[in-house]
């Protein structure tokens, strides 16, 4: 087996809510992520979905030490970047690269294609003069699926798509070991979603890097992960392959996810359950396991203690104390399972 | 046939100085019967939102304007309508929801105020009939604890009721119609689910007919019965939604459905639509998938092909399928 | 990797075309444009273009209204009004433009880097701008002057000082904004140096409040000067400027009238034109609109 190039370590970020005014009491602190661990070996693709403020934009800054972590550790290629110095961790960025949710505000404004693509080139020197840069520029358009013709445009004049091929072009220029894309498609046209989608696939099979794919869309997900990690409220609720997530999930969360995701086509793939309820703010995470408030399952234990993420099947983890595959019945027979509209059961 | 509960016929909006008009709308054909659900599918740019928003005259004038066309509402011209007439409906009879539930709440009414002021506006009745209906309306949509959030403001609600309120608010007065401009975009899935099964419910329980404008196919399909298709300012494809599933006739249909990708398909490379997506207005000549699209002919770029039937709920704009289809039935 | 079929926006006016936009875009603005290159022209040109020495007095025609040989007229040691006027453009104009500029060169740098940092300098720095926004410039002006004296440096040191804390603020709230914005985030994230991601990525995404508020203040620059030249501490005298030349224009008013209607329309016209520029300028840069 492969040495991981990624290891987190029990990470975890706790936003302080700030200090209480003479007037107000202090805000309470935000616990963004919670002991989160994995590891993620060379060309690997694993992807973090959730709900909106369930962490996972956290833990990809994290990764990258864009946010300071509170606590546990971050080995990339088996240097622990949480204790690195500023130097040093630029040095590092050279291996570790970022694509961004929003194609309008993650390219700066006022430079041309070319400038923005060969910045990191020229950071680390990679670059040696004007036309080598040029040449490198190109090259990378090339890769993204754009004319080199283009490289001295502005942002501006590019549509969504258009504009995450450059940003993928930017992180791919120095050849990183490892990219977190945060959201990348889904600010994007749903016809413009594919092209960015197979783009990033191709160019992950080609270059090997690893690949650690935020999203909210477990359609998206399924197409270009390996792996699939559940969080909620800044903690992974179920990890494991993709066919052990899509196929027997064993977190009820990951189920219910699953089954609420729309479908364009008319047999539902999974039986459909409606949680109750919200989610409960990151201020104030519920005792005991953190899904029990909307849990169908949920028994008097789960309300009091917290359960470990635990190893469910070999490569399978969930963090429930009633883990069994598919213990919610969305899934009965796998995924091609029911064909006719099933009955709806409410939770 | 029943009558149409809505008619849209030949709906055009153009902005932009008159002698040089952007036209976003073309020549659009939308009915919606009385109770039925209706989808308008399409990714940005395509008009859906201009659409929805032309009904009750709300878009913008100057710089647009609705250049052609007719909308009648149970027989009534809601183009003709005197301003006032039609404020009277907006709301009444014909009811909005909104994408973003934060900002079209006003932030410092209560919930009972804001719910109670859409009932006056359209029906007399005294304080404590009206707080009895506010309370009803709040159960209605799922609001757990009526009694007790009248007084609450929107702030202190997440983002899933408050869009459980803003529908309570436009099935104040039940209307005959609620028009839904993508309600569901900035929820979360879970939450997503919830409010999609409140608007299957509403509907059922007040016989509302709903227009409901989504980039998500997968959206309409929950909630709707028949869906538009529309790209670039024209309707492409209108059909009921098994028919559309089974059988797109729309290249760009076609297209979007193998695009988009799905929880079960295991494809290691999804569909793609080559190109981008049209800006409003900039194609003025043809077919405007044309550039984009793969079963493309020469006269594609020469004429926007009409509606062409396939079945008596199944239509499409394509010169290509259009022939294939005659050829089959020959 | 198959390149898909593209289809772009037509290229975008560039630099120079904008800059033409903003000089040249309404007739107002073109006129404006017109006027203040001409009031330039003439600063810059004060000795071949002025007909005498602004300070030769002539006993023999004192106080004497417009005529062929003195434009403007005379004052009342007989100097050529018009001569006064064109030399008094030099201290005016370069007073107007020399102050805006300076602070908005340490005002930005201020606002910059404590919006960017943050912290116990920002504290410091908004305290301060705070406490200097408190005074009024004109109030502050006067005090100095009465402390050192007057004389054209030491005005224009006090009027950068009051003008710093305004430009240290427009710097450190859009910088604040800017600091959000995803395209920086993306900078760090590629390895850029701090230093670097300042000069890049915030300062020239913050210049055109910054600009704006250049030219703004560059009208109100040539007023204050006028106003403390008027009170006595600006330029000193017999040196000409607009303000004193009104100064003494009011001592002789009754006299004649021509020194005060020349120095104040001076005044109005070269206010009212970069106003105008301004306001273009404002609405050509504002990344908003764009």
């Amino acid at each position: 087996m492969n040495q991981p190039i990624i290891q987190a370590e029990n990470v975890g970020k706790i936003f302080p809510g700030g200090g209480g005014g003479l007037w107000r009491p202090a805000p309470p602190d935000v616990r963004a992520v919670d002991g989160v661990s994995f590891e993620m070996t060379r060309g690997e693709t694993l992807a973090v979905v959730g709900e909106s403020g369930c962490g996972k934009s956290t833990l990809g800054r994290l990764l990258l030490r864009l946010i300071e972590p509170s606590s546990g550790r971050v080995l990339i290629e088996g240097t622990d970047i949480t204790t690195l110095s500023g130097a040093e961790m630029r040095q590092m960025r050279r291996k570790v690269q970022m694509v961004f949710q929003d194609p309008y505000g993650s390219l700066s404004p006022r430079r041309t294609i070319a400038q923005l693509i060969a910045e990191p080139l020229q950071v680390f020197g990679l670059v040696k003069n004007r036309r080598q840069m040029r040449e490198r520029v190109a090259e990378l358009l090339t890769q993204v699926g754009l004319p080199p013709s283009v490289m001295d445009r502005n942002p501006r004049q590019f549509s969504g798509g258009q504009r995450q091929r450059i940003g993928i072009a930017r992180a791919l220029s120095v050849d990183p070991s490892f990219i977190v894309a945060d959201e990348p498609v889904s600010a994007l046209d749903v016809s413009i979603q594919a092209q960015i989608i197979n783009l990033m696939q191709d160019l992950q099979q080609e270059k090997q890097f690893s690949f650690l794919f935020i999203a909210h869309d477990l359609a998206v997900v399924r197409h270009i992960a390996h792996r699939v990690a559940v969080m909620y409220l800044g903690q992974v609720m179920e990890i494991g392959t993709k066919r052990q997530i899509y196929e027997v999930p064993q977190h009820p969360y990951t189920q219910a996810l699953l089954s609420a995701a729309p479908e364009a086509r008319l047999d539902r793939p999974y039986r459909r359950i409606v949680l109750k309820g919200d989610v409960p703010s990151p201020t104030a995470v519920p005792e005991g396991c953190s899904f029990h408030t909307r849990c169908p399952l949920a028994q008097g234990i789960c309300r009091v203690e917290r359960p470990p993420l635990a190893q469910v099947a070999p490569g399978q983890m969930a963090a429930c104390h009633f883990a069994a595959p598919n213990s919610l019945g969305v899934a009965a027979a796998g995924p091609s399972l029911d064909k006719s509209n099933s009955p709806r059961a409410r939770a | 046939m029943s009558a149409p509960l809505l008619n849209v016929q030949g709906l055009c909006v153009e902005f932009g100085p008159k002698a040089a008009p952007i036209r976003v709308i073309n020549d659009v054909n939308l009915r919606v019967d009385p109770g039925e659900a209706v989808g308008i599918v399409g990714e940005s740019g395509s008009g859906k939102s201009i659409t929805s928003l032309s009904i009750l005259r709300l878009v913008p004038e100057p710089p647009s304007r609705i250049a052609a066309g007719s909308i009648t509402f149970e027989g009534r011209d809601l183009l003709a309508m005197p301003k006032s007439q039609l404020r009277h409906m907006r709301g009444r009879d014909i009811a909005m929801i909104f994408q973003e539930p934060m900002s079209s709440l006003n932030p410092v009414m209560t919930v009972e105020a804001q719910i109670g002021e859409a009932i006056m506006l359209h029906e007399r009745m005294s304080r404590a009939e009206r707080r009895a209906r506010v309370i009803q309306l709040l159960r209605l949509v799922g609001i757990p604890d009526p009694e007790s959030r009248l007084k609450a403001y929107p702030h202190q609600f997440s983002g899933g009721m408050r869009q459980r309120v803003m529908i309570a608010i436009a099935v104040a007065c039940n209307p005959k119609l609620l028009i839904a401009d993508e309600p569901t975009t900035a929820l979360d899935v879970t939450i997503q689910a919830q409010v999609l099964d409140l608007m299957k419910d509403v509907r059922e329980k007040l016989n509302t007919a709903i227009l409901l404008i989504s980039h998500d196919l997968g959206v309409i399909a929950e909630v709707c019965e028949r869906v538009l298709v529309m790209y670039a300012g024209h309707v492409v494809e209108d059909a009921d939604i098994r028919s559309l599933f089974e059988n797109p006739k729309h290249p760009y249909t076609r297209g979007l459905l193998r695009a988009v990708p799905s929880l079960t398909d295991e494809r290691s490379r999804l569909y793609q639509i080559p190109g981008s997506v049209p800006q409003a207005g900039s194609i003025k000549q043809g077919c405007p998938f044309y550039a984009r699209c793969d079963l493309r002919q020469n006269i594609c770029a020469q004429t926007m092909p009409a509606m062409s039937r396939h079945s008596s709920s199944h239509q499409a704009a394509c010169w290509v399928t259009q022939n294939l289809s005659e050829v089959r039935s020959a | 990797m198959a390149t898909i079929e593209q289809d772009f926006a037509p290229p975008e006016p560039g630099l120079s075309q904008r800059l033409r936009r903003v000089f040249f875009g309404r007739t107002a603005t073109v006129i404006a444009t017109i006027t203040v290159a001409l009031f330039i022209f003439v600063a810059a040109f004060a000795p071949w273009l002025a007909p005498y020495d602004p300070m030769a007095q002539s006993f023999i025609s004192i106080n004497k209204p417009p005529s062929w040989e003195h434009w403007l007229g005379t004052d009342q040691f007989g100097r050529d009004v018009l001569s006064r006027m064109i030399w008094g453009s030099r201290n005016s104009l370069i007073f107007g433009f020399l102050s805006p500029v300076l602070a908005a060169l340490i005002g930005g740098t201020l606002g910059v880097l404590s919006g960017y940092f943050g912290g116990i300098l920002d504290r410091i720095v908004t305290r301060l701008v705070d406490m200097l926004l408190s005074f009024p410039e004109l109030l502050l002006a006067i005090l100095v002057a009465a402390a050192l004296g007057g004389g054209f440096w030491n005005v224009v040191a006090v009027l950068t000082v009051a003008f710093t804390p305004g430009f240290a603020r427009v710097a450190r709230a859009t910088t604040l904004s800017v600091k959000q914005e995803p395209y920086i985030e993306s900078a760090i994230a590629a390895g850029v140096r701090t230093p670097v991601i300042i000069l890049r990525h915030v300062v020239p995404n913050i210049m055109a409040p910054i600009v704006v508020l250049m030219t703004l203040w560059a009208a109100s620059s040539i007023r204050l000067e006028a106003t403390l030249s008027f009170l006595g501490i600006g330029t000193q005298p017999p040196a000409p400027s607009w303000g004193n030349i009104i100064r003494e224009g009011l001592a002789n008013i009754f006299a004649t009238s021509w020194p005060i209607i020349a120095g104040g329309l001076a005044i109005t016209i070269v206010v009212l034109a970069i106003s105008i520029i301004g306001d273009q300028v404002r609405d050509e840069l504002d990344p908003e609109i764009n």
